[in-house]
């Protein structure tokens, strides 16, 4: 008895967790019905206020708010985060694959590339999509075969062919990367929820867009050029005041009681402070004493901040010519996200299209990260005399409006090789790298595989899946208890917390569910009852030897395990392998096939042996059929 | 309730019947494969697809005439799920350039008759879209309405500087779409997937689902050769070989032949192909395991009878296992709905023969391969 209770506590333990994993699961599912319901009125309510508004916009306005309520309300938030995912294929969206147009990159990265290159190159570009080899070594060979050296257009010369081939080849892998640092922050700023963006190979990034059904939107954001500026930051003495001025209006507006100005805050309780100040409350200064006009904005607050900044009566205290914009990352203190923000021109400096080239490094006197930069001719006259003019000023660089840094200009740069200091770590350091390259970023991306999954496909496949997951449990169920009667109820019962497990460890992996994945559930339904069948058989007979059931039970756990694990292991290969070669959807269904072994012969090796352990121990009569 | 129960046929003298079986079947399926070919899903074409649903039921050959008559060439048309849906499929990934400027004017047209005489300005023309700036915000608002209510995907920059701009996408599936909506306007449809997929996708992808069956067998192979004699392994992956090409071959004979079912080698049919690797392989290694024990047990019986008894005493487990199995996969294949269609019906020719494989071929090759070297097989 003593070994059951041990064997039992595993497998409550088991049940509980995936219980405990699959809650936030259904705990978004609830959420969702809920704004769902609040958004009907709203959705009404438009119609009514707005006749002429368009079905799509309506449709798209309601999605859009949905989302967002669903991914900005902490509560929600926390459960929709710990969720069973589901894939594309079932919550609509837009799948895509892109690939660095390589042959673009080399035009661009040649030094005097004259006809025969280009000759060449439209060759290489011609034969690489027929076969499966990269430009890169395509275009080598025929220089080859013509008695070019690479080194004419590539490198130095006293590099050979073999080492400039693998430059560029890294060349194009860099150039991905940098990609997809641009995409992950584009996708991120226009507020796609729970996207995916995975490097496939060298030089192909696959995309995930889950709600976006548009192709053009999705270019717009994906294959758009980064835009990289150069903006001078207001100083203190300009910037704060315009702040105070700021939370002066807003407070005005928000109660008709009399404000007091910001500096003159003694002992306030929290709630009066926001009151009173309802912009710095949210965008607190980083230092009150107004040495820099840097604020703070909690990761949970931005939308609210951009609000009041929205607002009539703010924008009419705010100088036309300047903005406010975040730090791209966010900065954590206490557990919370902080988002800096900064009060710079609207025009830029200087924009990305000048540098040419960037470098992470750590400077040797003084052991601090830098980035080194290089700009063409003209962007460092230009530089040299921004510089020059603002000696003592921050200047942000930002990308795609977000900012990266904003340094402090030490002296007057000429020369064109600017450094950038201040850097808290290495990270950072290459991080900015990355973007003042990916300004410069030369290789077009070229979409070459695009899936659209439109919503009510989504939601037919959703009902679809789960129809055949309850009728097919129904009919093996009751295949099981007719064939097997009593045993086969706990074969039945097995197959349940086997369908509990998989879903559980799905949740707790972060695993994403497909259609096919769910396929994979139904059919492993069917494979799950084998390991019982295996051992039932076995069991009869045994009996049939004349063994006491004792021993029948014993003896046919044990016999039958060599035959359960060597078929179950080699599935499970066959599943590696489906999940190594196939993509999305496929994966889906590889990964719910190998949970479901595994959970299976946990079933039915450690839950079912221990019903009928138990049985026996408890004398009950034992029916294998 | 038991079936077979005290089973005792004499599977191994009648293998050449077995062998004259299988070898026709997979004769067949293999000059079908030859001649008639295999129908290839967009995975492995390339090309455009584009699946739509229409509100009330709808002839497949309307669709079909309709299609035919936009310069698109050769477009097939399917029913794609119920009979309100349809699915069109063309090799092209973008609209020729010789009925570029009807689909253009197609465009004009109905930008002019949305609001007569309207200002505007084409700011951008590319071979996959065009973008037209216009005065004002209730204008744009209407040509933005109306174009996508016609099939053009159009989209609204929504930064401020340019609102007003909207950017139409020239593409396969809006001409289609702008036909069938102008064709069909009492049975209006919902677009329920769109696919674009590059020929070189296509060619990657085969040769990715040929490695990643061969991977299989071979990682089944070595694992059997451990665990069993090395002759098993190579029986056992004899039996998939089998199951994978009779398999293979059902779906070239049949491709076209039942109506409402798409036949076609997609990615999603080759996750079955090793689905139905790993499910086959499970019978064959429950008879293997019973042949090890039998022959640790009885080290004088002939192989023969040892297989015999094997499959005999193992026959209700593999018909009752591949029973359950066969009807979650029926279930699946009658209500997964057109996705999982050709998926479920790779597992259901797969599971059929694997079953009969792992009874018939795997142990009568190994048997085979014993007698003819004459070599004694043991643990």
């Amino acid at each position: 008895m003593k070994e059951i209770r041990f064997r039992l506590i595993i497998i409550l333990g088991a049940i509980a967790l995936s219980l405990y994993l699959l809650y936030p699961t259904f705990q978004d599912f609830q959420n969702n019905k809920e704004v769902g319901k609040k958004l009907e009125s709203l959705s009404d309510s438009i119609k009514k206020s707005n006749p002429v508004i368009s079905s799509i916009e309506l449709k798209e306005f309601i999605q859009n708010k949905k989302d967002s309520i669903l991914t900005s309300n902490p509560n929600y938030k926390s459960a929709r985060d710990k969720r069973v995912k589901l894939g594309l294929d079932l919550q609509g969206g837009m799948y895509l694959v892109m690939e660095v147009n390589t042959a673009k990159l080399l035009e661009r990265l040649a030094k005097d590339p004259d006809e025969q290159f280009k000759q060449l190159l439209k060759e290489a570009e011609r034969e690489t999509k027929l076969s499966e080899e990269n430009v890169v070594t395509i275009l080598a060979r025929k220089m080859q075969a013509k008695k070019i050296r690479l080194s004419r257009y590539f490198g130095s010369i006293r590099e050979d062919d073999a080492d400039i081939q693998n430059r560029l080849l890294e060349q194009e892998s860099d150039a991905v990367t940098r990609a997809i640092e641009i995409i992950s922050n584009r996708v991120n700023q226009y507020g796609v929820s729970e996207p995916s963006i995975q490097k496939q190979g060298s030089r192909r990034i696959i995309v995930e867009l889950p709600g976006i059904s548009r192709e053009e939107e999705a270019k717009r954001l994906l294959q758009g050029r980064a835009l990289l500026e150069f903006k001078l930051l207001k100083d203190p003495e300009f910037a704060i005041p315009i702040m105070n001025r700021i939370d002066e209006v807003l407070a005005a507006k928000d109660s008709s009681s009399k404000t007091t100005p910001v500096d003159s805050t003694k002992q306030l309780t929290e709630e009066e402070f926001a009151k009173q100040h309802p912009f710095f409350s949210l965008a607190r200064l980083i230092d009150p004493k107004g040495s820099m006009a840097d604020v703070f904005v909690k990761k949970s607050d931005r939308e609210t901040v951009n609000n009041l900044l929205n607002r009539p009566e703010v924008l009419k205290v705010l100088p036309d010519n300047v903005e406010f914009i975040y730090e791209a990352k966010p900065e954590i203190a206490e557990g919370v996200e902080y988002y800096r923000m900064y009060m710079v021109n609207k025009q830029a400096e200087l924009t990305g299209g000048v540098i040419v080239d960037a470098q992470s490094n750590i400077d040797p006197t003084t052991s601090a990260p830098i980035v080194t930069m290089q700009m063409n001719a003209e962007g460092s006259r230009e530089w040299a005399r921004i510089t020059g003019s603002n000696i003592g000023k921050r200047c942000a660089i930002v990308m795609d409006g977000q900012a990266y840094s904003a340094p402090t200009i030490q002296n007057k740069i000429s020369g064109g090789n600017s450094q950038i200091s201040g850097i808290p770590n290495l990270d950072e350091a290459k991080l900015l790298e990355i973007v003042l390259k990916a300004g410069a970023l030369p290789a077009p991306i070229d979409i070459i595989e695009e899936r659209t999954v439109g919503p009510s496909l989504g939601q037919d496949s959703i009902s679809q899946g789960f129809n055949s997951m309850w009728l097919g449990y129904l009919i093996v169920a009751i295949f099981m208890i007719v064939y097997y009667k009593k045993a086969g109820t706990m074969a039945d019962l097995g197959v349940i917390v086997t369908i509990l497990l998989i879903l559980g460890i799905l949740a707790g992996f972060q695993g994403t569910l497909t259609l096919p994945g769910i396929a994979g559930i139904v059919l492993t339904m069917g494979m799950a009852v084998d390991a019982n069948v295996l051992i039932y058989e076995r069991i009869r007979e045994e009996l049939s030897t004349g063994k006491t059931v004792k021993a029948a039970v014993e003896s046919g756990f044990k016999h039958s395990f060599s035959a359960i694990f060597d078929s179950n292991i080699t599935t499970f290969f066959t599943g590696v392998i489906l999940y190594q070669f196939g993509s999305g959807p496929i994966q889906g269904f590889a990964l719910t096939l190998m949970i479901g072994i595994a959970a299976s012969l946990f079933s039915a090796l450690v839950l079912v042996r221990v019903m009928f352990d138990f049985m026996i121990h408890k004398g009950y009569k034992i029916q294998v059929g | 309730m038991r079936l077979f129960e005290n089973l005792n046929i004499d599977f191994m003298s009648k293998r050449s019947l077995f062998y004259l079986v299988s070898s026709v079947i997979i004769t067949l399926g293999a000059l079908s494969i030859i001649f008639r070919g295999l129908e290839f899903g967009i995975d492995f074409k390339g090309g455009s697809e584009i699946g739509i649903e229409f509100t009330n039921s709808i002839e497949i050959s309307q669709v079909r005439n309709e299609v035919e008559k936009i310069g698109l060439g050769n477009v097939e048309v399917k029913t794609f799920g119920g009979s309100t849906g349809v699915l069109l499929r063309t090799e092209l990934q973008e609209i020729p350039q010789n009925i570029l400027p009807n689909v253009k004017s197609k465009i004009e047209n109905i930008i002019s008759n949305t609001i007569p005489g309207v200002q505007k300005q084409i700011t951008d023309s590319t071979n996959n879209s065009i973008t037209y700036t216009f005065q004002d915000d209730e204008t744009t608002d209407k040509i933005y309405e109306r174009l996508n209510q016609t099939g053009f995907q159009t989209i609204r920059l929504n930064d401020n500087e340019n609102k007003n701009t909207l950017v139409v996408r020239l593409g396969i599936s809006d001409w289609i779409k702008e036909t069938l909506s102008e064709k069909f306007a009492d049975n209006p449809f919902t677009v329920l997937k769109e696919e674009k997929v590059g020929p070189k996708i296509g060619s990657e992808l085969k040769r990715d689902a040929v490695l990643a069956v061969f991977l299989s067998l071979v990682v089944i192979l070595i694992y059997l050769g451990f665990r069993f004699k090395f002759i098993f392994a190579v029986g056992a992956v004899a039996a998939l070989f089998h199951d994978v090409l009779i398999t293979l071959g059902i779906f070239s004979v049949l491709y076209g032949m039942i109506p409402g079912f798409n036949l076609e080698i997609t990615t999603s049919v080759v996750a079955a192909f090793l689905t139905l690797v790993g499910y086959s392989i499970n019978d064959t290694v429950v008879v293997f395991d019973r042949v090890r024990e039998y022959l640790k047990i009885h080290k004088t019986l002939p192989l023969e009878e040892t297989m015999n008894r094997a499959i005999n005493r193992t026959m209700s487990r593999t018909i009752i296992t591949g029973l359950t199995t066969l009807l979650t996969v029926f279930v699946l294949m009658v209500f997964g709905g057109e996705v999982l269609k050709g998926f479920a019906f790779a597992l259901f020719i797969g599971i059929l023969t694997g079953t009969y494989s792992s009874i018939f071929v795997a142990s009568a090759f190994v048997l085979e391969v014993a007698t003819r070297t004459n070599k004694k097989v043991q643990f």
